[in-house]
């Protein structure tokens, strides 16, 4: 007698289940989309999103802020960066050519953190990055060429470890 | 290679007079878990063996970590298991401070316990839509990543990254979060309480998935022990193995949070157990969002950071999967001698050939889901 | 002249052969069937893109997301694209297969399921054809395509896509039980196969049949989900990721024959439920003075049942092949037959109506 009162039991608090777990199915079918339309509307990334790396280039000044230290090519993980510099006749280093290798780059930052002149930066907002061919992956510092807009001077609490106490610079080999 | 194991496949005919076939359920799988290769004898429907084969997603990973800095290698440890990549950076740096005797400050051991809760509620969200789906239900799977991209939200308002994080660091973390992080953490959390009711509404009582999970794939605490079960799965047997109270590392002595048990050991109790530390994550970011204070993220260190030389460290952490440990060997040199990961993942999948003898085909993918195996902690 | 007056004998000959053989008094009433079945197809073809469009809105809205949105205006031209990519898509064809079973399983996939739709009453007496024997009749028919999954397992001379035939083969065969025996204690109430009457003796007592036989409502769309193949039960056509369903070797038209003949299917059985169950072309409950024709109704409440059937596929999970003959042959029966017992009882005890 127990085992048919189990088993209409069993039938009805299955059904029961069933039917809750349409509820929820059929109350998210009527509920807004968690999606957007993507080429019409672009998100924006936040700020600290290391969705591309560029060169900074001094409007001001008319150059690179990059003096070739080779400081974010030896953090490099997977060597992506070569470059070389020249020593200018006023005793300073400037950057001749700097090449990125975005095939093999795995924006892990570190070429950021490293950098102690404010020469390399992510911008957010470009992370649409492809490209047809695999040699518009290497990219040299004219494709990489970025002027920094006004609103976006680095704040000295924002920026992302500061030189002055030093974090363990990554990557440098004796 | 592929002869010598079909060899050993081969074996002799069943006495039932029926002839034995082999399936490949191959490395392209509907089933999200990667490349993963099943060699599957099959008798009619019944399964007579199951053999993994490995090594699709081999990256050597261990290897190109003899010939990287301890900083460099964090950046690898986040593709070893890229599901819970916060855990197995943090189970690498725990190790080289145990080598290097660094002690991160305490801001930053509670950050990392916040980042790592996060990322445990964030693996266990994909694992939820992926065993669904290979169960049959296909919506739950959208539901898990909705909340999981929220996660990645505040993930990439903190370091950048959504997947590949390079956030917990030798000695902290990299950078501190935003002001309004806590809040929007709480606000996350408050969200996503009432979800965690609709899921079990949607699939822990419905019969079908009762039918489907109950009583298969049972594992007892003996054998699971022996064959080096851990994590939520060996949790679903009974046995109390979590790494967090037995070996507790950052500040998981101070915190209140129990450890979610249950007995009968099959795929239903290993769901129950993931979805119970659902809400038990919840309950320990509230903690740990408390107890945070001001101060650095980051320890005071040599710029190049080295090991002694002839040391060793083998750390356990308690990864989203089970038990993830780091042993690493230094030599005086910026470089590691060894790094050996320990993954949680490689030794679960020993126990899917003994568990699937006598089942159909159909209750590969329901055992296999509820390991929750991640493929490139197989292989790394 | 011997050649005009040879055709006009011809012609004749022709008409006077249509006449004995297919009852065709007059030109004219063949025309009319014609025109009917042209209608019919065309109308059923335009209404199966528009369930394909559903089907995908439907889930995606489920899943919080958005669905086809780009062909045409809300992607309702997305279904036209498929169907034109099927269309244009390369024949392959196994080379050892049986050659004409292998042409004809989908065609009998295909049309089986299109003449059910020949029953259904659509308003009051727009018909088809009402035969005294519908519901019988339907039931036949959808037998029919169990000939065409095991032909097409057989002829495609694979292992696997006959094992998967065999597989939805028993499916059907043991869900079309439950499916005759929870439409039973209706027609024991009203006494009548044919689908219209049973329209019409809903109105006279009042309320839908869903009401005091909800019982076999609800064992009429699960085994009508069953023999689509569909929802909780389709091993078939999923355990195709894996091994191997009856359709694995057709591409292009032949599996869009057998992709439709699922929904037409679906578009049957919700069609019976509606009629049988929901009262058909009768108005809603409380708002039978609204002037709207019995047709609208009758779509209405087909497109409520097709949205169910939709959600169920998209919310449960899948029943492994033993657990589902497990759950038709000793859940799904007993309760219809105790329905039946508990049904003629009633009827018995209290004269006409239960």
């Amino acid at each position: 007698m127990i085992t048919i009162f189990n088993y209409f039991a069993g039938i009805l608090k299955g059904l029961w289940n069933l039917l809750v777990g349409l509820s929820v199915t059929i109350k998210y079918c009527f509920k807004p989309v968690n999606t957007v339309q993507y080429p019409e509307v672009r998100m924006p990334l936040p700020a600290r999103s290391r969705s591309m790396i560029k060169l900074i280039y001094d409007g001001e000044k008319d150059q690179f802020n990059c003096v070739a230290c080779m400081m974010c090519a030896k953090a490099c993980p997977n060597s992506c960066i070569k470059l070389e510099g020249v020593r200018m006749p006023d005793g300073k280093r400037r950057m001749t050519t700097f090449k990125l290798d975005f095939s093999t780059c795995i924006f892990c930052g570190y070429c950021v953190e490293a950098c102690g002149f404010d020469a390399l930066t992510f911008v957010s907002e470009e992370y649409e990055n492809t490209v047809y061919r695999r040699g518009g992956l290497l990219q040299d510092e004219q494709a990489m060429k970025w002027v920094r807009p006004p609103h976006l001077a680095p704040k000295p609490e924002e920026v992302a470890p500061a030189p002055a106490p030093a974090p363990a610079v990554p990557g440098v080999s004796s | 290679m592929t002869d010598l194991l079909l060899s050993r496949i081969k074996g002799d005919v069943s006495s039932s007079g029926t002839d034995e076939y082999v399936v490949n359920l191959g490395p392209q799988h509907p089933a999200t878990h990667g490349v993963l290769r099943l060699i599957v004898k099959l008798d009619g429907e019944t399964i007579k063996q199951t053999t993994p084969v490995l090594g699709y997603l081999h990256r050597s990973i261990e290897k190109i970590c003899e010939n990287r800095t301890y900083p460099q290698c964090i950046t690898y440890t986040d593709r070893v298991d890229y599901v819970s990549a916060m855990t197995v950076n943090l189970a690498f740096a725990l190790a080289a401070e145990k080598l290097m005797s660094i002690q991160a400050p305490p801001r930053a051991q509670w950050l990392r316990m916040i980042f790592c809760e996060l990322q445990r509620i964030a693996s266990h969200l994909l694992w939820f839509g992926a065993f669904a789906g290979d169960i049959g239900a296909l919506t739950p799977f959208l539901y898990g990543l909705r909340e999981r991209e929220r996660i990645l939200d505040l993930f990439e308002m903190t370091c950048g990254q959504r997947l590949t994080y390079n956030y917990i660091r030798i000695g902290g973390v990299m950078i501190d979060v935003l002001p309004d992080f806590v809040q929007k953490c709480r606000a996350f959390l408050d969200y996503f309480d009432p979800k965690i009711d609709e899921y079990e509404d949607l699939m822990t009582y419905n019969p079908i998935f009762l039918e489907r999970s109950r009583g298969v794939g049972v594992v007892t605490p003996e054998v699971g022990i022996n064959c080096g079960f851990s994590g939520p799965s060996l949790r679903g047997s009974g046995v109390s193995c979590d790494v967090r109270k037995q070996q507790p590392y950052l500040y998981y002595d101070q915190i209140k949070f129990n450890e979610c048990l249950e007995m009968a050991g099959d795929c239903w109790s290993r769901y129950r157990v993931r979805m119970r530390e659902l809400r038990e994550c919840v309950s320990i970011i509230r903690q740990c969002l408390e107890r945070l204070e001001p101060g650095p993220v980051e320890a005071k260190m040599p710029p190049i950071l080295k090991a002694p030389p002839a040391s060793e460290a083998y750390v356990r952490s308690e990864s989203a999967r089970g038990e993830m440990g780091v042993y690493l060997v230094g030599d005086g040199t910026p470089k590691p001698w060894k790094a050996k990961f320990r993954c949680a993942s490689f030794s679960n999948l020993y126990l899917l050939d003994q568990l699937t003898r006598g089942w159909k085909l159909a209750d590969i993918m329901a055992v296999l889901g509820s390991f929750d195996l991640i493929v490139p902690e197989v292989d790394r | 002249m011997n050649l005009f007056s040879n055709l006009i004998a011809k012609a004749g000959e022709t008409l006077h052969w249509l006449y004995i053989y297919l009852g065709v008094a007059r030109i004219t009433d063949l025309l009319d069937n014609v025109v009917v079945v042209v209608a019919m197809f065309g109308g059923t073809s335009l209404f199966v893109m528009f369930l394909v469009w559903m089907e995908r809105k439907v889930s995606a809205h489920m899943q919080s997301r958005i669905g086809p949105n780009r062909v045409g205006p809300l992607g309702l031209l997305q279904t036209l694209a498929d169907a034109i990519k099927l269309t244009i898509k390369e024949d392959i064809k196994p080379v050892n297969r049986d050659k004409i079973p292998y042409f004809i399983a989908p065609i009998v996939a295909f049309v089986a399921t299109f003449m059910g739709l020949v029953v259904i009453p659509f308003d009051n007496g727009v018909v088809v054809q009402d035969l005294n024997v519908g519901l019988l009749y339907i039931v036949a028919i959808t037998s029919f395509t169990v000939i065409a999954i095991l032909t097409a397992g057989w002829s495609s001379n694979n292992r696997f896509a006959l094992l998967g035939g065999f597989r939805s083969a028993a499916q059907i065969v043991s869900y079309e039980v439950p499916l005759v025996l929870s439409l039973v204690p209706v027609i024991m109430t009203t006494g009548t196969l044919s689908l219209n009457s049973i329209v019409l003796f809903q109105k006279t007592l009042g309320m839908w049949f869903v009401v005091p036989q909800i019982i076999a409502f609800l064992i009429f769309i699960t085994s009508a989900t069953a023999e689509a193949n569909r929802a909780p039960f389709d091993i078939p056509e999923a355990e195709s990721e894996l091994i191997g369903g009856f359709h694995t070797e057709y591409s292009g038209v032949k599996f869009a024959m057998f992709f439709l003949g699922e929904y037409i299917a679906i578009v049957v059985s919700s069609a019976v439920a509606v009629s049988v169950f929901l009262g058909g072309w009768l108005p809603f409950p409380y708002l039978s003075a609204w002037p709207v024709p019995g047709f609208v109704w009758f779509m209405l409440k087909l497109l409520l049942m097709i949205f169910l059937i939709m959600a169920f596929r998209w919310t449960f999970p899948r029943l492994r092949v033993d657990q589902l003959m497990d759950f038709g042959w000793k859940v799904l029966i007993p309760i219809a037959i105790l329905n039946i017992l508990i049904t003629g009882a009633l009827l018995l005890f209290f004269g006409k109506g239960a």
